[in-house]
């Protein structure tokens, strides 16, 4: 049995309640000046209360438990130098260097669009550097086999959820569609709302398509058994940890992610093996499984699924591209954001929510079948990925707000510097569905890329 | 006259949010980044957790400033409507650390000012110099350049409140409305 993802230390936690006002689903409990807890069957791990947490190993004060027991006990490398604070999550590292090392095993990894525009900050870079040459050689330098993108997948992930949104429009389908990318979203929605679960897009999400693929067509691609293939995701959340290891998460006959780290993980990492960060020469990502678009590399900031998703649905339904792609009436930070999007005489209406509490009076007016809408996007973290809980953490209010800005912008701008920014046009995209998957939602797509949100509840 | 933040006994908790966002504020790099340092925060405002009383303490911008007139290098300075060292100046004499009344003053080792100090060891051959730690003092300067006090916005128990000048005239002002209501009371009653 595995430790617990989100957990409060006991010994470290003063009792300021702050992680408590900031569970959007209230499964944080305690008495003002005592240890809180985390309820885990309420939990749906986004993290958010690892990122507020203020009490932390002082050197001013004494306790029980030494900080090199404290970092094993955490699982993190015995060279992490940060401040160890009370609400922390489950560290994986040890397996990632353990894999590393063997020499059988071949290693790929992903990286979510979230990623690239934080760690740097780890190393001194203002909040918000673009750095996916830098990440990516990083990885290459840690020795991975494959560097491959999660960016790629979340292409993938347009060409099935559009391709989904479509026909469910077309063949009267259940509407409005729910987006499935976030975890602790999907997670929540079968803990709290499983009246609604048929509601969910059964895409998986791209961590899980792109694992998925790793392992049937890149294993083949390399010529490899994809019993010794080792994949590892580099992710700004903590309820990927989760994700990865739903027991139905194994299409390609395997576990098809074997490991999550987050963006902290990986700059320990780093750290760890002396690598210098800010000097390194910038490499790409590797082909073909690490070819992306705009539209994918956006994912990582609230309305980015919903833009990507427009910029290649609209011109499926219309057969003409929308005459800009910057749709900045679905960009923005407000927690519930709603757009009607009329284009060649096709009308779509979409919303937006940021920030789990926010979901509420959504869902109700869904049940009530009030919603007029067809799709909506949901993520847990306030302003997207970009915010996750496994993202360099920032104590400030006001430098939070600075950091997710900066690293909002970082997204904006990397799509805004891509030749290709439309999903579909991915040509590795193209090549995929000619040599491998067929069509979107055909026969091999739907076992390999699709899920059942409701025989994985009766399952549970 | 300055302005002071002050903490309410009755209300703290004694959690020490106010310290992190103490170190926090008074920080120009990424909060990432700053976990590299030997020691990550230093704060300038302290939590006194003993059994009987558990607050928030810091500078109270004295009128007088005990600790600027003790200072022999006038590294302690008035500016603008607070009290404020001046790091570079400061020679880690002390002195303002005895003088102040409240225990708002704090001893940091510098690891941030790169300029070494080398001195003689006991033994003293002057061409065997040692490197020695640079201490320096450091305390409220009610985050003048990075906007309103952190320490006040992060208290979640609401312990802690930056009085103002105009304020403390407005408190003035109401407590002599209401004495002088009082009085008129007292008036009425005698007649």
């Amino acid at each position: 049995m595995k430790t617990p993802i989100i957990t409060i230390d006991q010994e470290l936690c003063t009792g300021c309640g702050r992680c408590r006002e900031i569970c959007p689903v209230g499964a944080i409990s305690g008495m003002p000046d005592t240890p809180h807890e985390v309820d885990s069957t309420r939990c749906i791990l986004c993290g958010q209360c690892v990122q507020i947490c203020s009490g932390y190993d002082s050197a001013n004060e004494t306790f029980a438990t030494s900080r090199v027991e404290r970092l094993k006990q955490r699982g993190m490398l015995p060279t992490v130098k940060e401040p160890l604070f009370a609400a922390h999550y489950r560290g994986d590292i040890n397996a990632v260097v353990a894999a590393l090392q063997q020499p059988d095993t071949f290693t790929i990894v992903q990286c979510a669009p979230a990623v690239r525009v934080a760690i740097g900050e780890e190393f001194g870079m203002p909040y918000g550097t673009l750095t996916p040459g830098k990440l990516s050689a990083a990885l290459h330098a840690l020795g991975f086999n494959r560097v491959y993108d999660t960016n790629f997948a979340a292409d993938l992930t347009i060409m099935e959820e559009g391709a989904e949104l479509i026909n469910r429009i077309k063949n009267k389908g259940r509407l409005p569609m729910f987006t499935s990318c976030c975890p602790g979203w999907v997670k929540y929605v079968e803990d709290q709302h499983d009246d609604l679960l048929d509601h969910l897009s059964s895409c998986k999400s791209p961590q899980q398509m792109a694992g998925t693929l790793f392992k049937t067509y890149g294993a083949k691609l390399d010529g490899i058994d994809p019993a010794h293939v080792f994949s590892v995701a580099v992710m700004p959340c903590t309820c990927k940890k989760f994700e990865c290891e739903r027991p139905e998460m194994n299409s390609s006959g395997y576990q098809d992610v074997d490991l999550v780290i987050t963006t902290r993980e990986l700059a320990q990492l780093i750290k760890h093996c002396g690598i210098d960060f800010t000097s390194l020469p910038d490499e790409a990502f590797d082909n073909p499984l690490g070819c992306y678009t705009g539209a994918g590399n956006i994912f990582g900031a609230t309305g980015g699924v919903m833009e990507a998703a427009l910029r290649s649905a609209c011109e499926m339904l219309t057969g003409t591209p929308l005459p800009s792609l910057e749709l900045e009436y679905v960009r923005g930070e407000e927690g519930i954001r709603r757009a009607t999007i009329c284009h060649e005489g096709v009308e779509l209406k979409v919303t937006i929510v940021a920030g789990l509490q926010y979901v509420g009076s959504v869902l109700e007016q869904v049940r009530r079948g009030e919603a007029d809408f067809h799709f909506l996007e949901v993520m847990c973290c306030p302003m997207g990925c970009v915010s996750g809980g496994g993202q360099p953490k920032i104590l400030l209010p006001a430098q939070r707000l600075e950091a997710h800005a900066g690293r909002k912008a970082g997204l904006y701008s990397h799509d805004k510097s891509l030749t290709v920014r439309k999903s579909h046009e991915n040509p590795q995209i193209k090549k995929l569905y000619e040599n491998f998957l067929g069509e979107p939602l055909g026969h091999e797509a739907h076992h390999l890329l699709h899920t059942d949100h409701q025989q994985n509840r009766r399952a549970v | 006259m300055n302005a002071f933040v002050i903490g309410d006994a009755e209300l703290c908790i004694g959690c020490q949010a106010c310290m992190v966002a103490c170190a926090q504020a008074h920080e120009k790099m990424p909060t990432a980044a700053l976990n590299e340092r030997e020691t990550p925060f230093h704060s300038r405002i302290t939590v006194v957790n003993a059994p009987e009383v558990t607050v928030a303490v810091q500078c109270r911008h004295c009128e007088d400033s005990p600790c600027a007139r003790s200072c022999p290098v006038e590294a302690i300075v008035q500016k603008n409507a607070h009290i404020e060292v001046i790091k570079e100046k400061c020679i880690g004499c002390k002195s303002c650390v005895l003088a102040c009344p409240f225990g708002a003053i704090k001893i940091i080792e510098d690891d941030m000012n790169c300029a070494a100090i080398f001195i003689s060891p006991h033994d003293g051959t002057a061409h065997d110099r040692i490197e020695k730690a640079h201490f320096v003092v450091e305390k409220c300067d009610l985050c003048a350049g990075c906007g309103s006090p952190a320490c006040v916005a992060i208290c979640p128990a609401k312990a802690l409140q930056l009085v103002e000048p105009d304020a403390i005239a407005q408190k003035i002002e109401n407590r002599r409305i209401k004495n002088a209501n009082r009085i008129r009371l007292y008036r009425s009653q005698l007649a």
